[in-house]
């Protein structure tokens, strides 16, 4: 499976598609991706370690916050996940 | 409802034409009203295409002047125009284009003393301004007056844009608070591929003239995320969230004047500014 990072995300791992390996849920998948790029940590997670509210994840295109069971919905591979943060520019 | 004149029949003839708009269509957007928060890069486009389309009144809200340095995107404004207040050139190009428009100038920020009051004297809200504590406000303000918005917002080759119907979800619940200062920059830090704000103001104006025409499928519920670079559009669903602190089931927000748009616009008392 592989992420896709938007934005700032994208600057801060230097690539913006990461494939990752070995991974059963959405969070395995999140920590695969923080152990390839650990300077997304502090991005991405707040202090007691769970998504920061500001980024949006989706797995294959939903949202599994509202549509599974959030890090812990199982992820397959091929399957493609996604971080997006908001932008502000006008 | 207006009646269309022989001249506005002319000028608006290939929207009379189509079935999807005609005299009808062409009439409500001239009894359109429409408050466009920022003239720079998005508000650029968005006031062309809807002064031309006959949108009948459009308010402007802006406290900058014209900068050179804005002209690689910002094409209401001319290489005369660096100095002037962005309203006043904004204002003339509308005024030059559409004669059928009124155009309402606001050389003011919007803050949370003058929001409320700009906001209820129009049908919808484009949040063309450029940071994030002026597009907290715009939703805030906006959601609780239960006036659509358009959003729009660019990065460096990205821009997201999507449609807020007013009754919820709102840009909270996509994004409940914004990011730390200085982790998303904004143009003036990052840059930004000058026609980028075109694609995507575009696309806020498109919004805009359908909402008005009844018509099609909007972008109320999902934020469409544009890359220049990629040529490529995704999509992430908006779903309403029960918690939001501006339209969930036990809003806390009650008026924009008690809440801060600086730092991370946050409106949940536990978060860390």
């Amino acid at each position: 499976m592989h992420w896709r990072l938007f934005a700032t995300l994208a600057e801060t791992a230097g690539e913006d598609r990461v494939s990752v390996d070995d991974a059963e849920t959405v969070g395995e998948a999140l920590d695969a991706l923080l152990s390839a790029h650990p300077a997304l940590e502090s991005e991405v997670l707040d202090d007691d370690g769970s998504l920061v509210d500001h980024i949006r994840l989706l797995h294959d295109g939903d949202d599994p916050f509202a549509a599974g069971d959030g890090l812990d919905t199982p992820v397959s591979p091929g399957d493609e996940l996604a971080l997006f943060p908001p932008v502000s520019g006008g | 409802m207006v009646d269309l004149d022989p001249e506005q029949l002319d000028r608006y003839s290939r929207h009379v034409i189509m079935d999807d708009v005609g005299p009808s269509g062409q009439a409500a957007l001239l009894d359109a009203s429409v408050l466009v928060v920022g003239a720079g890069g998005l508000g650029s486009p968005v006031l062309q295409y809807l002064a031309a389309a006959g949108i009948g009144r459009l308010g402007i809200v802006d406290d900058d002047a014209v900068e050179r340095s804005n002209l690689q995107r910002q094409v209401l404004h001319t290489d005369d125009d660096v100095g002037r207040p962005k309203v006043d050139s904004a204002s003339e190009f509308v005024a030059d284009l559409n004669p059928d428009v009124t155009v309402d100038a606001y050389e003011t920020r919007l803050t949370r003393d003058n929001a409320d009051e700009l906001i209820a004297d129009y049908d919808l809200v484009v949040d063309a301004s450029d940071n994030f504590g002026t597009r907290y406000l715009v939703n805030d303000a906006c959601t609780l007056a239960g006036t659509p918005v358009s959003h729009g917002a660019i990065y460096r080759f990205e821009g997201q844009v999507t449609t807020f119907s007013g009754e919820g979800p709102c840009y909270r619940c996509l994004f409940p608070s914004a990011p730390p200062e200085g982790a998303v920059p904004d143009c003036a830090t990052a840059g930004v591929l000058g026609v980028l704000p075109g694609t995507i103001g575009c696309f806020q104006a498109t919004e805009v003239v359908k909402w008005f025409l009844d018509e099609g499928e909007s972008l109320d519920g999902r934020l469409l995320v544009y890359d220049a670079s990629e040529m490529s559009v995704d999509e992430v669903p908006i779903a309403p969230n029960p918690d939001c602190p501006v339209c969930g089931s036990e809003p806390v927000l009650s008026s924009v004047t008690e809440a801060a748009y600086d730092g991370r616009c946050s409106l949940s008392e536990s978060a860390d500014d």
